[in-house]
């Protein structure tokens, strides 16, 4: 079935909200430079998805952890669909008919509310209709499955990019011709060739990404924080849609910089730093503008999120770009939070707890996503023996109608006071 | 000057007043609509009782607890039920709070502390509330339910997770055929909020000894079924209703104190 765009897709609308976004932060005399980047990092992503239509270029959607810089090298016009729905939700406030169009696709409200939303975008012409579908289990089984309703509503062609759980060397070269596969469908699909010296330009920055994330993760563990409240966020973007991006290395040596004088000058990110928080999974997104005024209001800072920041050892190697890019799936900060849950990866929380010295977490428990919920207990348990109280946040990641500002204002504030009673 | 404790809560308001000597006078009103009024209607029976009219010093907690103008502080109620069953149970080191509208586990420590907690508002099952619309279906008052309880032979099957679901659950029951005996009826209504007590306790984790506050606390069927899920039994202070603004009234005295110093 192939659905036609009964509204306008929403890319020019935030794109003018990027735009807004820059030329705010340019006006801001205290602005930093890494946030003008990131900025103009957004509008050439919305400008790239734009545009792409009317340049005749190929559009692949892809979910989340999708290893997008082949798709880079391919010179395939990404478009991160969770990211993107997001994105509505985040600059445009925009969330209840992209949920209530998902509803109508049959995605009960018990279902991650970035799938639903996701495929009601897609479903309503919210996000351009793209050439092909791309998606894959390295997240979780919702994702795995979403791919095919993607492909219906679109009409488009798809691949499933199979990854297994384990890292062996047989697990390794499996995915290795997974990886293969998907470069010879997208090339039929497309017209267009791999270029194999772009896809090893892409890991260079890519490794060199990677060994910046440790560097900036080092010089958030000084008290005060040198970095802002919810800046993570960003962090974590750059990372979704522009990995091995010769500006992404820009930003994050920009930002690196930028940490370091603050930490040689001994200046933190908030006015009065009181609480020091390690944040288990993702903050409700129409939140995000809340959180960080609370956190300046209350001191509090989001000093680590070893889910999104903590990537996992090794290097990658530009002479063997497709095994990096399999070996980067398995290095991802994010790969420790989905499938088996493992002793040493409870055990990195706790250390990440030590290392950042935390007061407490914040585990935002989304309501539709299994495997988050699925875990309090396991990091509740292992960070209360090492005398860190973790607050359940029940919400939802896009959907306000779960847990409201007021709600988490009230729970937020409550444990500051449980955390003031512990000094 | 008189240390005062305000508890708002939806369905009643407690005031606490307390001098040297520790607990002068206490009062118990229904909440009106406005949570400054009832916080007005509460402090002056409590002042009466007590034979004061003089300066006051007003901490508040519960959910009205931000409206009070003339609070001084208003405090987490987490924190004021951890202050008030320390001071009435200074053995206790969980409390299970079953309020109108929540349910709320504090586990706290030697010194009267939060140390973990964590709280259920999303649905009415497994409150004070939830039990007063089961009590209401089954034409008992609570004391005629709690009598009742302790003659079950068996407990009806009644789902936990929501209100709605339950209360029709319930009507199934009363119009089977035969009907479900109501004491099974009520015994069954009793395990579903348990269950749903349960989840949040396992959640913060059970730490001897356990005390129970809150309205629903007085109900002796439903605690009795409760100490049988923990595994052992549970306190309850002569007051259960009181912990919160007793945990007020004392947090009100310390800052005097600090304040004085």
């Amino acid at each position: 079935m192939t659905t036609t765009a009964k509204t306008p897709d929403r890319i020019d609308a935030i794109l003018r909200a990027c735009r807004l976004m820059l030329r705010m932060n340019r006006a801001r005399p205290d602005a930093r430079k890494s946030e003008v980047l990131y900025y103009e990092m957004l509008i050439d992503y919305c400008t790239q998805l734009a545009t792409a239509r009317q340049q005749g270029r190929f559009v692949a959607a892809h979910t989340v952890f999708f290893p997008c810089e082949v798709l880079y090298a391919m010179d395939i016009v990404p478009m991160h669909t969770e990211t993107t729905s997001w994105m509505t939700a985040l600059f445009l406030g925009q969330y209840a008919d992209l949920l209530a169009a998902g509803a109508e696709q049959g995605l009960s409200s018990e279902i991650c509310s970035p799938h639903r939303g996701l495929a009601g975008a897609l479903s309503i012409g919210a996000l351009p209709r793209p050439d092909a579908v791309l998606w894959s289990n390295m997240v979780c089984d919702n994702t795995a499955k979403c791919g095919e309703l993607l492909m219906k509503i679109t009409g488009s062609p798809g691949f499933f990019l199979d990854r297994p759980f384990q890292r062996s060397d047989e697990e390794m070269k499996y995915f290795v011709e997974e990886l293969r596969d998907m470069v010879a469908f997208l090339e039929a699909q497309s017209g267009l060739k791999m270029d194999w010296g772009k896809l090893s330009e892409t890991v260079r920055h890519m490794d060199e990404q990677i060994e910046l994330f440790r560097e900036i993760n080092r010089l958030r563990e000084a008290v005060p924080s040198p970095f802002h409240p919810q800046g993570f966020l960003e962090l974590v973007t750059v990372d979704y849609l522009f990995p091995g991006r010769p500006k992404a290395t820009e930003y994050l040596q920009t930002l690196r910089d930028e940490l370091a004088t603050a930490v040689a000058e001994h200046r933190g990110a908030v006015p009065k730093e009181r609480y020091r928080l390690m944040t288990l999974f993702m903050p409700p997104m129409y939140l995000i503008g809340f959180l960080e005024k609370l956190s300046r209001e209350y001191g509090a800072v989001s000093a680590t999120e070893p889910f999104f920041c903590n990537w996992g050892e090794g290097r990658l190697d530009p002479a063997k770009p497709l095994e990096s890019v399999a070996q980067k799936s398995y290095m991802l900060p994010e790969s420790h939070m989905f499938g088996p849950m493992s002793e040493k990866a409870i055990g990195e929380i706790v250390e990440s707890a030590r290392r950042y010295e935390v007061d407490g977490a914040i585990y935002y428990a989304d309501v539709g996503c299994r495997h988050t919920c699925a875990t309090i207990k396991l990091f509740k348990d292992a960070l209360s023996e090492i005398d860190v109280p973790v607050l359940t946040v029940d919400c939802d990641v896009v959907d306000p109608t779960v847990t409201s500002e007021g709600e988490v204002r009230e729970k937020l504030e409550r444990f500051f006071e449980l955390l003031d009673d512990r000094r | 000057m008189r240390a005062v404790g305000l508890d708002i809560g939806s369905l009643s308001t407690k005031a606490v007043v307390m001098g040297g000597d520790g607990i002068l006078s206490s009062a118990v009103v229904l909440s009106s609509d406005s949570a400054e009024s009832s916080a007005k209607a509460a402090l002056q029976q409590a002042m009466a009782k007590a034979s004061q009219d003089g300066e006051i010093y007003v901490v508040s907690t519960g959910a009205g607890g931000k409206s009070v103008s003339f609070s001084r502080q208003n405090k987490a109620i987490t924190t004021c039920l951890a202050r008030g069953i320390h001071y009435l149970l200074p053995e206790a080191r969980t409390v299970i709070d079953m309020g109108a509208e929540s349910i709320t586990v504090v586990r706290i420590n030697e010194r009267g502390r939060v140390s973990d907690y964590g709280n259920q508002d999303k649905c009415a099952a497994g409150t004070g509330i939830f039990l007063q619309q089961m009590a209401k279906l089954l034409r008992l008052s609570m004391e005629e339910m709690a009598v009742v309880s302790t003659k079950a032979k068996a407990r009806a099957e009644i789902t936990g997770t929501c209100a709605v679901f339950a209360e029709s659950e319930v009507i199934s029951h009363i119009h089977r055929d035969p009907p479900t005996p109501v004491e099974d009826i009520v015994a069954g209504i009793y395990i579903s909020m348990v269950h749903r007590i349960m989840s949040q306790l396992q959640r913060v984790g059970v730490k001897k000894e356990v005390a129970v506050t809150g309205g629903v606390a007085a109900n002796r069927g439903l605690v009795s079924i409760l100490e049988e899920e923990i595994g052992h039994t549970v306190l309850i202070p002569p007051t259960p209703e009181l912990a919160g603004a007793i945990g007020a009234a004392l947090i009100a005295k310390e800052n005097m104190i600090q304040g004085a110093s």
